[in-house]
């Protein structure tokens, strides 16, 4: 077979050469859109709200007063709104979650753990709208007449308990929407924790079973300590979706801007304010009020999403 | 003495293991009933009217039609942004950002990203577009609030399924001579092909059931608002409806018609949803094999 | 006797190696590594190694892990250049070129020195447009022109029986041995003048071995080939000359059959007498 010639020794670029820094700088462009995106949420927020925070001061953290007519703004309602059914929705699906995910890992049987863990998946998918309406339609009602009256009927007039079950039995409360704000973060927090439980590697788990420990004392003395910091990061990971939550609690919130005082009053959130009013905001102060919670909201839910980020570093969920 | 130790040990793992098998229960029970609620519910007002008529006032004969058509449309155009951002955005954290510090800390930007209330991507959203740019509601507006939702999504599978590839795959495109560029295109985005595809999917099926930033940016509309005779660029610059608008507007009526049609919107999103999500399973099981 | 001598500081300053190397005439030298040091980092990998590469011939790389022959080969096209704490310092003349200088386009570059990898790595698509991958980077080929490269690649690399009746199928669908002949033609498609093959079996089945050598002593009236292995056998059927190196460090280089039949250092002897490695 004759040699095969080289081509020439000094060949020309390759084809497309002469576009790879362009490509770069494309790429850099889409990643910096990011930053830029997110810079731009902080600062339109900032500069929106700020004719309402510096008229209002500090008050407007500490006031309840939300009186669009006479033009005074006061954030308290919402802001407390947002951190008390957050945390009730956190207290009610954690014990819950947690409970899911050790049964996938620990007492389900195989033949069921795909299943049962796909449809937790999947279930953490459905969107909040759905969450939302479900709640407006039957657990209300059923919140009203099943608890709410009789609750508020066997309170004795003027009694402490008849003080803390004031309110208008129609189920749309904040005890309504921290259960349905509960209900939709559960699927994604079991999802989550089940994730994370599987991580423990399998001969830690399996050496303390050999060693005759219980399946409570595994979980509790292996993979929770194993665990610890990426599922408190997982935690706070379901919090920051909590707290930003607008349709799953619009519907039952109730809306009303005081800080509640009973379990069964009416409130509202952040997120479920700007959605109900910055449509139909009645003045420029009104909106920039609006915004200023807005902008609230972003410092909590950054704050929290960027310890749970740090949290969840090491086991790179 | 050492039973009893053991008698209390099996009692709380016997108690232990009660609570997991009953919370399990609990939340399956719990979330199959509001599906079921929302199967029946939504199947009851699911008529061919649903879905061949445009909304309609109360009493009047109406459907959802405008609404779904809307909300492909909005998604469409926010895929196709997102799609585009994302891909390139992730390719960069994956093969030119490495290590440094610019390129954490856009990854800590994304995951922030990823997470954010929506209700202020729509606020940011509005006061560029909506209050500045184009200086109306618009189909615009509301495709670019939900790109910005769904492009952290896409980054992030994309960077992560790239890292997946072997660096000898990397390295062989270089080492014949191809610029970064075409060895990128035509190797490694191959071969993470079907990774990417899950990430577009998993996009896809969050967006269609986002209401909180079309609230502020699509603003809805009774009508068909696109179109070739359409103002404001086939209508695209004008109000437009969207499904889960819809259902915000007509659960929160007192018309029993225009609630009837709300559950039949939700079952609508909540099957598109879950119907992207397998789809993306799917998806990611056939690259296993490979 | 105690195999590797485990407590050996790898200190330069006291340390002299023992060091041979044959001579080999300036006309007959493809590639010659001059005085090379390779850096990860901080940590020194390659001290001074000098090698010359003979044209149209095999030049085996053998050595224990660690030893630095992997590093000196990806030198020679510069493919360490895609991570940026890897350096080197030294020169390598291709053509009375040195190719570490910055001026020299990388690309160019590794179309005339190839590549073949340890793990066989075809890209996602077909036989054809693998093996036509790097041809089209270069060179604009009418069809029949680019199916004559393909067919020619492939039967160079013992491939083209087996394919050819399935050139639009997929790469990934090819048994490991077959994979790594195709990346071979890959490689070959460009015509390049160099080939550099590392540790081209260690994934294969020992009768893909076979053949991948038996492909590789064809190539060798065309090509001039590096080749880094593990496998002692296999130098000696393959290669012409060989070089022993041992902690980032030329040790031994010397016609193949002299230097496993007579080494000239106690250190080569021990290594292919199996006492080390």
């Amino acid at each position: 077979m004759a040699a095969a010639q080289p081509i020439s020794q000094s060949r020309s670029p390759p084809r497309g050469a002469a576009i790879d820094p362009l490509f770069k700088a494309a790429c850099l462009a889409a990643a910096t859109a990011l930053l830029a995106a997110l810079a731009g949420i902080v600062v339109s927020l900032a500069i929106g709200g700020w004719p309402a925070l510096s008229k209002f001061g500090f008050g407007f953290f500490v006031s309840a007063t939300w009186d669009p007519v006479r033009g005074v703004f006061g954030g308290l309602g919402p802001i407390a709104g947002t951190l008390i059914s957050s945390l009730l929705a956190l207290l009610f699906s954690l014990p819950i979650a947690f409970g899911v995910a050790v049964f996938l890992v620990e007492f389900c049987p195989m033949l069921l753990r795909r299943p049962i863990g796909i449809a937790v998946e999947l279930l953490a998918g459905i969107p909040s709208i759905v969450y939302g309406m479900w709640g407006l339609f039957v657990l209300a009602p059923f919140f009203a007449t099943a608890i709410e009256v009789p609750i508020m009927g066997a309170a004795p007039q003027g009694s402490l308990w008849e003080q803390l079950t004031t309110g208008v039995p129609n189920g749309a409360n904040v005890l309504t929407a921290s259960l349905v704000l509960a209900i939709m973060i559960l699927p994604y927090m079991a999802a989550v924790l089940r994730e994370l439980f599987l991580t423990v590697p399998a001969q830690l788990r399996e050496s303390g079973y050999g060693m005759g420990s219980t399946a409570f004392e595994v979980v509790t003395k292996i993979t929770l300590p194993y665990v610890r910091r990426s599922a408190v990061g997982a935690v706070m990971l379901g919090l920051g979706r909590a707290l930003g939550e607008t349709m799953a609690v619009t519907f039952i919130i109730g809306n009303s801007h005081d800080v509640p005082t009973s379990i069964f009053a009416s409130g509202s959130t952040i997120a479920s304010t700007i959605a109900n009013e910055f449509n139909e905001a009645t003045s420029p102060m009104h909106s920039a009020a609006l915004i200023a919670l807005g902008l609230v909201l972003f410092i909590i839910t950054f704050t929290v999403l960027a310890i749970a980020r740090a949290l969840l570093a090491e086991r790179q969920v | 003495m050492g039973s009893l130790r053991r008698f209390r040990r099996s009692a709380v793992d016997a108690a232990f293991m009660g609570f997991c098998w009953l919370v399990t229960a609990v939340a399956l029970i719990a979330l199959g009933f509001i599906l079921w609620s929302l199967a029946t519910q939504g199947i009851g007002a699911l008529d061919l009217k649903a879905f061949t008529l445009p909304t309609a006032p109360s009493g009047s004969p109406g459907g959802l039609l405008n609404a779904i058509v809307g909300s492909v449309i909005t998604c469409a155009i926010a895929m196709m942004i997102a799609a585009i951002v994302g891909v390139l955005a992730g390719t960069w954290l994956a093969e030119y950002g490495g290590d440094t510090l610019y390129a954490k800390l856009i990854r800590f930007l994304n995951d922030i990203l990823l997470s954010a209330p929506s209700v202020l991507v729509g606020l940011f959203v509005y006061n560029i577009l909506v209050a500045h740019v184009i200086g109306r509601f618009s189909a615009i507006a509301g495709s670019v609030a939900l790109a910005l939702i769904a492009v952290p999504i896409i980054t992030r599978t994309t960077e992560d399924v790239l890292k997946l590839q072997p660096t000898s795959l990397r390295e062989s495109g270089v080492a014949l001579g191809a610029p970064h560029w075409t060895t990128i295109r035509k190797i490694l985005w191959r071969s993470a092909g079907s990774g990417i595809l899950t990430g577009g999917l998993l996009a896809f099926a969050r967006i269609s059931g986002e209401t909180a930033p079309l609230l502020f940016t699509a603003l809805g509309n009774q009508y068909f608002s696109v179109g070739l005779h359409q103002p404001y660029f086939f209508g695209l610059g004008q109000p437009i409806a969207a499904l889960p608008l819809v259902i915000f507007q007509y659960a929160m009526s007192p018309y029993d018609d225009w609630q009837h049609l709300a559950w039949a919107g939700a079952l609508i999103i909540a099957i598109a949803v879950l119907g992207t999500n397998v789809l993306a399973r799917i998806v990611t099981r056939e690259r296993r094999p490979s | 006797m105690t195999a590797v001598e485990t407590s050996e500081p790898v200190t330069e300053i006291a340390e002299t190696y023992e060091h041979y190397a044959a001579e080999v005439p300036a006309d007959r030298v493809k590639l010659h590594v001059r005085d090379l040091d390779f850096y990860y980092g901080k940590h020194k990998a390659l001290h001074g190694v000098t090698l010359p590469v003979v044209d149209r011939g095999v030049t085996a790389l053998i050595g224990p892990s660690g030893c630095g022959k992997s590093t000196l080969l990806r030198a020679m096209n510069r493919i360490y250049g895609l991570y940026p704490e890897q350096r080197a310092e030294g020169e390598i003349m291709l053509d009375g070129e040195d190719i570490l200088e910055r001026r020299v386009d990388v690309a160019t570059l590794r179309s005339r020195v190839g590549m073949v990898f340890q793990k066989p790595t075809p890209f996602p698509m077909s036989i054809y447009d693998n093996v036509a991958f790097g041809v089209r980077l270069y060179e604009g080929l009418s069809r029949p022109d680019m199916d004559a490269r393909v067919e020619e690649a492939l039967r160079k690399a013992a491939l083209w029986d087996e394919v050819k009746d399935k050139l639009r199928q997929s790469g990934l669908g090819l048994s490991g041995g077959q994979q790594q002949r195709l990346c071979v033609a890959r490689g070959i498609a460009v015509r390049p003048e160099i080939l550099l093959l590392d540790e081209p079996a260690s994934a294969l089945d020992p009768l893909s071995t076979r053949k991948l050598e038996e492909t590789i002593v064809e190539l060798k009236r065309d090509y001039t080939i590096v080749i880094v292995t593990h496998n002692l056998q296999q130098a000696t059927r393959v290669s012409d000359n060989t070089a022993f190196m041992y902690l980032g460090r030329l040790i031994e280089f010397a016609p193949t059959s002299e230097l496993f039949s007579a080494p000239k250092t106690k250190r080569t002897a021990d290594y292919i007498g199996g006492r080390f490695g």
